[in-house]
């Protein structure tokens, strides 16, 4: 309406042309964007995806009540304060991820992630439920074992129960098989990483490296007949936290994610069922190999997986006298 | 200096000022995330990080909408030459705007124990995407809000053939707030679908709508400040708008780089975005043609202040910093690195949270009736914000170029121990300028809040003379050189975006980071610097002004003297 000067600068037909080139390119932006959701495209879509029992329409229903893009990124949106999850997935696999998320807190030992590989959810989604070539196949849960296993992770524990952590897996699949457009871009193969900034050799003692059972490797010789409790309870401290067991349990009262162990043994616990039991030796051997049959009332079931096949009679033993010293 | 005509203008008065409580808000939860940067283990477990980054992105938000509608509500009856319809619906939208405030506020600590409220299929309590955090429950009473917002509007301006472009952009601007809001509330099932649509909000509300809400007052509030020439700022608002729209609406494709859609975008975004700028360098242009307009001294320096800010930080961060990663080829590696809050803070908080700011220094005097006021706390306190943004962009900016090196290029691993520790200093430095901004923050809300209610007794702004040599930093400016200021920018802009670039070259695949740090430690800290720079003369410029009526021959009269009525 206005021309500057009052001189003649067709300045209602230049207006008219601004919004006819508009309106052209919102034709442009629609027809792109219809064209971005074509069934033809073969893009992933989340209903086709399942991961032990749960959709992944599920796991995104999970990851978005838990604000999960409020630290890390998906597909690289979200707030930067943790790590991209797009292709958690395909690098580190269920198993680690199963062994990860309900007691964030902790990174998971190799031990661990080998109890998650008797779930046969995981087993199958895997397709293994061998370690080493679990390891083969995920090379980024090998590098996590390596440099974290059994240190204290960034992250709060977040109330996840089993169903949840399943959906969260499903969820993270499919983004994991979702075409990006190769995006994060991947590095070069031949890189040399300055020497200031190379990945540290993991510290001794600090869980196992990828090729070991954290278990078997850094627990001494099994015991003698004659061994000292000393020298046992010592034993069980050292089994606990090779097997990943301080992930989710504190060694006090407090809860973590599991019940604390602090005036735990022969003392009453409550059950969810309703009754009392005494946490005599049966009740503490049975908890760490039958997890689900008893459930200590306030904690939800499914979450802990079974220690049956990694503990032996004499590991567990020690373990035990290691509770009994708390 | 004009005076309160119509009474329905105070009601803008509770939106400034809420705005400013919300803003105070937003600085400290800003403050306690960047120190959680610093130490993640602070408060983990109790108030997790994306608890407070949710209420500290919701924040920002609702003060910025809540700074539009105070001046909406403040020059909607001046350009409508009568009074606001529907003021009881105003008031209730006020109540509302507070309730949703506080609701959001409670409702997004319940992230920490996974609870969205699910219903009908739909997150009731809070939903877990990035700035669009609030539940259904809340984006219906926003909605609501935006509503009576366009209705009061629309009904309050005159009949549609007397509207000028400023009536057409803010009419537009209004209805598209309330329209694009639409796209945000469906659950989605697919990401590539829900990320598609959650930047229909974000994008089109920050590109489309805020872009022509904040042209249009700005626009008009050059009029009031610089009696700037109706249609020349008219003429200013058409093509500013359209440019916006022109570049903005394909430009949106800049987001469907990476989410999942095809690789065509890639071009489309590339090249349309990279068009972005445009309007910001014209509206860039025309503050200085207006400011010039009647060539007096600044009656109400901090609302200037905040005004050049806006536009001058909109330039810089949403034009500058956006047009360097709006490219696939460089987005590529920015994307989803500390590279971007790096732009978003600039933008955000330049753009839209300064023109809310000084909507206020203009309007809470008139509103409160004060003739003089001591104009020197505003001033301190924009350099103090201005500069403590300009901070926060540097530590965020070389803080990403590191991350984007050593987590994209190397592949380390985040907190294996290698990216966090390197980019441990510049963590540090976004809470220590975060201090300096929230000097600044906390100094203009005291100001504004207890603005004309202080005690009478405070001692008047002196008159203090100047020599008459202006100097050189003081000298009128002009054209070209203002040309010149803005070619620097755009100068160390490339030096960015050729950065980002070189992170393609095989020697810093290879691991050699040499090109990109030299040229991004030119980069951002030029720009930067320059960008202070700039405002500085272009204030100076403006404050150095002879006024007219007053001075003695040879004398400047100082800028701290009170508005004149």
């Amino acid at each position: 309406m206005s021309c500057l000067n009052g001189t003649d600068c067709r300045e209602t037909a230049k207006r008219r042309s601004a919004l006819a080139v508009l309106a052209l390119m919102l034709a442009i932006f629609l027809l792109l964007s219809a064209w971005s959701f074509l069934p033809s495209r073969n893009q992933v879509v989340p209903d086709d995806i399942q991961y032990g029992g749960a959709s992944a329409v599920e796991g995104k229903r999970v990851f978005q009540a838990y604000n999960c893009m409020g630290c890390h990124t998906i597909v690289g949106n979200g707030a930067y304060f943790g790590p991209d999850l797009t292709r958690i997935h395909a690098e580190a696999g269920p198993a680690w991820l199963a062994a990860f998320l309900p007691s964030a807190g902790g990174w998971p030992t190799s031990a661990a992630v080998r109890v998650q590989l008797q779930n046969p959810a995981i087993r199958e989604d895997a397709g293994t439920d061998d370690l080493q070539a679990y390891l083969q196949r995920y090379p980024g849960a090998a590098e996590r074992l390596e440099q974290r296993a059994g240190q204290h992770s960034l992250m709060p524990n977040l109330p996840l129960n089993a169903h949840e952590v399943a959906a969260l897996i499903a969820f993270l699949k499919y983004t994991s098989s979702m075409h990006t457009e190769g995006w994060p871009p991947k590095p070069h193969a031949n890189r040399r990483v300055p020497a200031s900034w190379a990945p540290k050799a993991p510290m001794a003692g600090n869980g196992a490296a990828a090729g070991q059972t954290a278990a078997a490797a850094s627990s001494p010789a099994p015991s003698s007949a004659g061994a000292q409790p000393q020298d046992l309870v010592a034993r069980g401290r050292q089994l606990v936290s090779d097997l990943g067991c301080v992930a989710c349990h504190a060694t006090d009262q407090k809860r973590t994610v599991g019940p604390g162990w602090g005036q735990l043994a022969g003392h009453e616990v409550q059950l969810a069922d309703g009754t009392t039991v005494t946490a005599d030796e049966a009740y503490l051997a049975r908890s760490i190999r039958q997890p689900d049959a008893q459930i200590v009332a306030g904690y939800p079931p499914h979450v802990m997986p079974s220690y049956d096949a990694l503990i032996d009679e004499a590991d567990m033993k020690a373990i035990v006298a290691y509770l009994n010293s708390l | 200096m004009i005076k309160i005509d119509y009474q329905t203008q105070r009601l803008s008065l509770r939106f400034f000022l809420l705005m400013l409580v919300l803003f105070g808000f937003q600085v400290l939860f800003g403050l306690l995330i960047a120190v959680q940067h610093v130490d993640p283990r602070l408060l983990s477990g109790i108030l997790n990080f994306n608890v407070l980054r949710a209420e500290h992105t919701n924040l920002g938000i609702l003060w910025i909408l809540s700074g539009f509608i105070g001046t909406i509500l403040f020059v909607g009856p001046l350009l409508s030459r009568r009074e606001l319809a529907a003021p009881g619906l105003i008031r209730f939208l006020f109540w509302a705007l507070l309730a949703v405030t506080l609701w959001n506020i409670a409702t997004q600590s319940l992230a920490a124990r996974g609870v969205a409220g699910w219903w009908l299929g739909q997150p009731w309590l809070q939903e877990g995407l990035e700035y669009l955090e609030a539940g259904r429950a809340a984006d219906i009473v926003i909605f609501v809000g935006f509503a009576i917002l366009a209705w009061v509007v629309l009904r309050t301006f005159p009949a549609r053939r007397e509207w000028n472009e400023i009536h057409w952009g803010l009419a537009i601007g209004v209805s598209a707030l309330t329209f694009v809001w639409l796209f945000g509330v469906f659950f989605v099932e697919r990401l590539d679908l829900q990320e598609y649509f959650r930047w229909y909000v974000v994008h089109y509300w920050v590109e489309g709508v805020w872009e022509v809400i904040h042209i249009s007052l700005v626009g008009f509030l050059l009029v009031l400040m610089f009696k700037a020439d109706v249609k020349a700022v008219g003429y200013a608002v058409f093509w500013g708008v359209a440019m916006v729209w022109l570049s903005g609406l394909i430009g949106n494709a800049h987001h469907y780089f990476w989410i999942g859609t095809p690789e065509f975008w890639q071009f489309w975004g590339s090249l349309f975005s990279a068009l972005e700028p445009l309007p910001l360098v014209f509206c860039f242009w025309h503050i200085y043609l207006d400011a010039h307009q009647d060539r007096r001294p600044l009656e109400n320096a901090p609302a200037f202040y905040f005004i050049l800010g806006s536009v001058v930080l909109e330039q810089v961060g949403a034009g500058i910093l956006g047009f360097t990663m709006t490219f696939a080829l460089t987005n590529v590696w920015s994307h989803g690195t500390w590279v971007t809050p790096s732009h978003a803070h600039l933008a955000l908080f330049g753009t839209f949270g300064m023109l809310g700011i000084a909507s206020a220094y203009y309007a809470i005097p008139l509103l409160r009736g004060v003739k003089d006021f001591d104009q020197r706390l505003g001033r301190i306190a924009f350099w103090l914000v201005f500069a403590g943004m300009l901070g926060i962009a540097f530590a965020f900016a070389i803080g990403g170029t590191i991350q984007v090196f050593l987590y994209r290029s190397m592949g380390l691993s985040w907190f294996g121990g290698q990216v966090f520790p390197a980019m441990q200093f510049y963590k540090v430095l976004v809470p220590v300028f975060g201090l300096v901004f929230l000097a600044g923050a906390g100094l203009l809300v005291y100001d504004l809040l207890t603005l004309g209610l202080r005690a009478r007794g405070a001692p008047q702004p002196r008159k203090t003379f100047r020599p008459a040599d202006p100097g050189r930093w003081r000298r009128t400016l002009h054209g070209t050189e203002a040309g010149l200021w803005l070619a620097g920018m755009w100068i160390f802009g490339a030096f960015i975006t050729l950065g980002l670039l070189s992170f393609n070259l095989d020697a810093v695949a290879l691991g050699d980071p040499t090109i990109p740090y030299i040229l991004a430690g030119l980069g951002y800290p030029g720009l930067l610097l320059i960008t202070l720079l700039f405002v500085w003369r272009f204030l100076a410029s403006l404050e150095a002004r002879p006024a007219p009526e007053t001075a003695a021959p040879g004398m400047d009269q100082a800028i701290d003297q009170a508005a004149r009525a």
